[in-house]
């Protein structure tokens, strides 16, 4: 089994779901799947830098990502009581219709 | 065979979790992907790796499962038959993986042990993202609060 084509099939996955899904827990799905295929490719390290060195680097990764992970779920938390919609259709709707309005004004 | 199990597992729960309408279900397909991806790593001989990828995907996931009741709008119902396509396109998907073959791994350099590599080699990384962690966390706070006072 190849590690580095399962990592680019979840890889191409997830920028299936950022680019195609509306919601923004979809994107934060989305966003998941590309940090666990990126950190997949650490595996491959394990062989060829030694075990230590390989898992070190894959854990250094996670932290990245438990980082990222964080302050996508803050934004989302709060675009949603800001704007009552999780979704990037309304949300932009909203924006512009704001914009209008201020422009009209 | 193990591995290769786990990994058309893997593929599935993550076409479940992106083509899947209800977010809980999104969410419960998520936590798959990330429980398949640590079986993978132990199975793969790095148990620190699959260690800490169980500790986060579970720590994530529990705000996550939180965040999408909270946050889900109406839920519409996936169809019996988009479900068997979703896991139909999965298999398909994994297929590649499983079969073919890009990589070539050589022989292992040395035979450094985790707590060397962490300490000796990667010392200043882990302290930095031991900082950036921490800024992060303070700033997620300081967002929060900031947008608490605001509705006040």
């Amino acid at each position: 089994m190849d590690y580095v084509i399962l990592s680019m099939i979840l890889l191409a996955i997830g920028i299936y779901g950022l680019l195609t899904k509306r919601d923004l827990l979809k994107v934060f799905v989305s966003v998941e799947l590309i940090a666990t295929a990126a950190t997949l490719n650490f595996v491959m390290l394990v062989p060829t830098l030694g075990k230590g060195l390989g898992e070190a680097f894959l854990i250094l990764a996670f932290s990245t990502d438990t980082c990222v992970s964080g302050v996508i779920l803050a934004l989302l938390v709060i675009v949603h009581k800001k704007y009552g919609t999780s979704d990037i259709g309304d949300l932009v709707k909203m924006e512009e219709s704001k914009e209008e309005s201020e422009v009209e004004a | 065979m193990i591995l290769e199990i786990l990994s058309v597992g893997l593929i599935i729960s993550a076409c479940l979790a992106i083509f899947l309408d209800e977010a809980v279900y999104s969410v419960a397909a998520l936590a798959g992907t990330l429980f398949l991806t640590s079986l993978l790593y132990a199975f793969s001989d790095a148990p620190f790796a699959a260690v800490f990828q169980f500790a986060v995907g579970a720590g994530t996931l529990a705000i996550l499962f939180l965040s999408g009741e909270m946050l889900s709008e109406t839920p519409t119902k996936t169809s019996q038959k988009n479900l068997m396509l979703i896991t139909a396109t999965g298999v398909l998907l994994s297929l590649p993986a499983i079969f073919l073959s890009i990589s070539e791994i050589p022989a292992a350099l040395s035979g450094i042990s985790f707590g060397e590599a962490l300490w000796n080699f990667r010392a200043v990384d882990v302290v930095l993202q031991g900082f950036v962690i921490m800024v992060v966390a303070l700033g997620i706070a300081i967002v929060l609060h900031e947008k608490r006072k605001g509705e006040k």
